[in-house]
């Protein structure tokens, strides 16, 4: 019994001398000079999203991304360190600063708005909405699609569309299918289960060609916000220096540079 | 030839993940048994208010599911202790599978003839003593076969550990899917190394049964 009673002090010792640690190392820059002090910014994505995130065959993650992000990090004056985790826990994940911030294609809406904050946007992407090599279905502008079944990825804004868009114009709930990847989607389209897939633009184009699909139509009609680095409200200085550092690599034509590389339009 | 060569890359690249499959699978299932047969004995043998507190327990867990468990684990708890996200998923499944191995238990120590721990109070066992020598070890051996299951179960839901950004099987095998736009090769080698891992544990523990085997 002595054992097991040193044993429960013991864990809450550790507790809580751990969590005294976490709360250190506060100074003037708030948590940016937490960041600095650490000497490692921790970096939060969904690497299954190429070309923007993607794990490559040595094991390494890869992406325009995960390039621009080191870019950050090493004007900042620190090591970057990738955390790969599930899309729908990057935003909770920043709330409860298990990273300091994320890069994962994520646009700005007002919904994330309220949890975290975001970057000044480092890229403006389109949508693009697959079907079928040989769908009759005509697609001029995002709201045709209204009243045929549509695949979108779990907690994107492509879904936060669909719902608010699509829904009230004769898309019945049951027709939205949600995917926890877009391949998957892919599948299900070219099986017929559903006739459309709404996605970003970008993987769009590799997607439709690896699995037969056609590009429909893509458009900036759906797109609400740029894409953000979003990090834990209310560190002002935080995004001050971000924001500055990825205003300084746009205009020296950095961004430009690594969206050529990774073929982003 | 070339399909085959592949496979066995991409079979390579997930044992790596392997690893860490069988450490979440270990610590899980050990957390779960250690408190699972704590709260199955509480739960037969206990006062009524321990009863009762391990049955509240038992059905507030077992409710919930586990990806639900790893989360409030991971963001709310880890909080206040700094645990990492390989420890945390680890342990929030072993919360829940302790849930599920009492229940493995309860069954296990209810199918132990009462005359057993009457016999052993006659001969002057205390009451503790009793479930120790007497009731446990017979206990244990009638529970291999339904924790063969949830040995089974919790190694697949070992995955679930992806979430908070444990790179095990499955998620390696979406790094790959990702990459290279092939989900069938990639799942399948990740079901192929399941399958596996799932045979060679139910072998082991058929032979721990037939070892263990009472003679009654």
């Amino acid at each position: 019994m002595k054992t097991l009673r040193l044993f429960t002090i013991a864990i809450f010792a550790a507790a809580l001398l751990l969590s005294a640690c976490g709360g250190a190392g506060t100074s003037q820059e708030g948590y940016l000079g937490e960041i600095k002090e650490r000497g490692t910014l921790i970096v939060g994505t969904s690497a299954d999203y190429p070309p923007y995130e993607s794990v490559d065959e040595a094991g390494n993650f890869v992406g325009f991304d995960l390039d621009l992000i080191r870019e950050v990090g090493k004007r900042l004056g620190v090591e970057v360190e990738i955390k790969d985790m599930a899309f729908d826990a990057l935003i909770a994940a920043v709330q409860e600063k298990k990273v300091d911030v994320v890069i994962a294609a994520m646009q700005t809406s007002p919904e994330r708005e309220e949890k975290v904050d975001f970057s000044n946007p480092y890229h403006f992407q389109k949508d693009a909405f697959l079907t079928t090599a040989d769908s009759t279905l005509v697609l001029t502008k995002a709201m045709d699609a209204a009243g045929h079944s549509i695949g979108v990825q779990t907690g994107t804004l492509q879904e936060q569309w669909t719902i608010d868009n699509l829904v009230p114009a004769g898309t019945s709930e049951d027709q939205v299918f949600r995917y926890e990847r877009v391949d998957q989607g892919a599948l299900d389209v070219k099986a017929g289960r559903i006739e459309i897939l709404f996605i970003n633009a970008d993987p769009a184009g590799e997607l439709a060609e690896k699995e037969g699909l056609k590009v429909a139509l893509v458009t900036d009609e759906t797109v609400v916000g740029g894409q953000c680095i979003a990090m834990p409200q209310g560190e002002t200085q935080l995004k001050a220096e971000i924001d500055r550092i990825l205003g300084e690599m746009e205009s020296e034509g950095l961004i430009q540079k690594l969206q050529d590389q990774w073929g982003i339009p | 030839m070339e399909f085959l060569q592949d496979l066995w890359l991409l079979i390579q690249y997930l044992l790596a993940g392997t690893g860490v499959t069988l450490g979440v699978t270990v610590i899980a299932l050990t957390t779960g048994f250690l408190v699972g047969v704590l709260l199955a004995t509480g739960r037969v043998y206990g006062s009524p208010a321990l009863s009762a507190f391990t049955a509240i327990y038992s059905l507030v867990i077992r409710a919930v599911p586990v990806i639900v468990v790893i989360f409030i684990l991971y963001f709310v708890i880890a909080r206040f202790v700094d645990l990492s996200p390989f420890l945390s998923g680890s342990i929030a499944l072993g919360i829940a599978s302790s849930a599920y191995q009492s229940e493995v238990f309860r069954g296990a120590i209810i199918s132990v003839p009462q005359g057993q721990m009457l016999a052993a109070r006659a001969v002057g066992m205390s009451r503790i003593a009793a479930i120790r020598y007497i009731i446990l070890p017979q206990a244990l051996r009638l529970a291999i076969p339904p924790w063969s299951n949830e040995a089974a179960i919790v190694l697949k839901d070992s995955s679930l550990v992806y979430v908070i950004g444990v790179a095990e099987i499955l998620r390696r095998a979406e790094y790959v899917s990702a990459r290279t736009l092939e989900p069938f090769l990639a799942f399948g080698a990740a079901a192929l190394i399941y399958f596996l891992l799932t045979f060679l544990t139910n072998r082991g523990l058929d032979w721990l049964e037939r070892r263990y085997r009472l003679l009654m």
